[in-house]
């Protein structure tokens, strides 16, 4: 199969994106079974097996079959592992989290593992119990057991995440290195940006000093760990012009003259996950790209991150507006 | 060096008809993988993907054109006996060959690449077929002006 092949076929998937009519309409509804009624109109439908179905494994079980529908045709299978990468660290939190835990006497929350990685969570939760991490791919086997010894040091989890971070971000940009795709290196280091400033904001807001903050920042990003670090010690008024010089400029001089920072926050996190997909969004004009992969694969999880979003406010009552705010529309 | 003339026209009538039906099998092949992956998704649009994909097999058909005319200019049509031809004819019949054979086999690839971004454009927008057609038809301008000057010079070519 070729990217050409790969990539109109692509375009022609694209027309089963749901549009925002769509998601205007499933706000709207009233309870969740009339929502439920008008996701099963949609390419969501085969999924709905039944009145109980929980519309997070509806919603699961169509990322899942969208990836095996790639892997089938995309020339280059390690252009879904980038994708999915980021869903296999999680797991590897997780499970880690609950490891954690258990030797605390708490509970484990393997329930929240999700089916999006590459490695089967049942491997990898063995794997990572019995200590058998010698197999796992992508610098794992090296990074669950540094994690481990962070965390008996300083009982931190967060730290002990950091770890897993920072080696998701080193495998993700050797991975992109590996392709030898330039837009899709680009498109990693602005991952670990957009990490990096949405943690500065939050950090910001909760007044952690700029220098405890620095060791949440991420290497592998257009902007250092020192630049974020600098950032946070100016007023957030001014983060727009000191980062004119990057494509998160304008997402903060177009938020500055906003008060309400939790209204901020939520806007900026919102704008920093769209960027995700604007940065790759030059390759829609290109018959032959394979950026054209993540890029489908990206709007995808845009798709169905707004659906848990409608589907959420819908099920618990919230207020309409708050959730038409909280959608992206990055496409 | 009887025979050099002769040589040298049915080269450039070969030329024109292996350069511009390669150009025109590559830019089928571009223009064909990005129609069977639109037809993969969505197999109504067999009709519109197999006009665009059509499009680059024009260059090849007056690659074949070019080469009768060379070769009814040369006698060889018709099983009657080949003119007489010297070195000097012989070459001007293969230059008058190149437009077409380069010009075809070029545009053919291009006009593949564009009919393949076309199918790729219908495939979200299938309202903009006209628009469609036109981008890539306007790549073909080039190949009739190529058969154009080819047709013009083989005319002009005068056989004792």
């Amino acid at each position: 199969m070729s990217y050409m092949y790969a990539v109109a076929r692509l375009r022609a998937m694209e027309n089963r994106f749901l549009d925002a009519a769509f998601f205007t309409r499933l706000i709207e509804c009233v309870t969740l079974e009339e929502a439920l009624k008008s996701l099963g109109e949609t390419v969501y439908g085969q999924w709905i097996t039944g009145g109980a179905t929980p519309f997070d494994k509806i919603i699961d079980a169509e990322l899942i079959a969208t990836c095996k529908d790639l892997e089938q045709f995309v020339p280059d299978k390690r252009l879904l592992d980038i994708y999915r990468m980021p869903y296999d660290f999680n797991n590897v939190k997780v499970i880690l989290k609950s490891a954690f835990k258990a030797r605390e006497g708490g509970e484990r929350r393997h329930d929240l593992l999700s089916a999006m990685g590459a490695i089967d969570t049942e491997t990898l939760v063995l794997a990572i119990e019995g200590e058998e991490y010698g197999f796992l791919p992508y610098g794992l086997s090296d990074a669950i057991p540094h994690a481990w010894s962070v965390w008996e040091q300083t009982k931190s989890a967060r730290d002990a995440e950091l770890v897993i971070d920072e080696r998701l971000f080193a495998a993700m940009k050797k991975l992109a290195a590996a392709l030898n795709i330039p837009g899709l290196v680009r498109w990693v280091e602005h991952r670990v940006d957009a990490e990096n400033i949405g943690s500065a904001l939050r950090l910001a807001r909760i007044n952690i000093d700029p220098a405890t903050a620095r060791g949440y920042f991420h290497k592998g990003g257009a902007l250092s760990p020192d630049d974020v670090t600098r950032l946070m010690s100016e007023p957030f008024e001014s983060w727009g012009k000191s980062l004119s010089h990057t494509s998160f400029g304008a997402i903060f001089d177009a938020l500055q003259d906003r008060s309400d920072m939790q209204a901020v926050l939520c806007d900026v996190s919102k704008e920093l996950s769209a960027s995700l997909i604007v940065v790759l969004s030059s390759a829609h004009y290109k018959t032959e790209a394979p950026e054209n992969v993540l890029l489908y694969l990206l709007q995808k999880d845009e798709e169905a991150k707004n659906l848990r979003i409608a589907l959420v406010c819908v099920a618990n009552g919230l207020n309409r507006e708050f959730a038409r705010r909280l959608l992206s529309h990055g496409r | 060096m009887e025979y050099l003339g002769l040589t040298l026209a049915l080269f450039g009538a070969a030329l024109a008809s292996l350069l511009a039906g390669i150009g025109s099998a590559v830019g089928i092949g571009i223009a064909g993988e990005s129609a069977a992956g639109v037809m993969t998704e969505d197999p109504d649009k067999f009709g519109s993907c197999l006009i665009l994909q059509a499009l680059p097999g024009t260059q090849g058909i007056y690659g074949l054109l070019i080469m009768f005319f060379a070769l009814n200019k040369l006698g060889l049509l018709g099983g009657g006996e080949a003119a007489l031809v010297t070195w000097n004819q012989g070459l001007q019949i293969l230059a008058s060959c190149m437009p077409v054979a380069f010009v075809g086999w070029y545009s053919a690839i291009w006009q593949g690449k564009t009919s393949a971004a076309s199918i790729q454009m219908i495939a979200k927008k299938p309202e903009a077929m006209g628009k469609a057609i036109i981008l890539p038809a306007m790549v073909e301008t080039y190949a009739v002006l190529a058969l154009l000057s080819s047709i013009l010079m083989l005319m002009g070519v005068q056989l004792g």
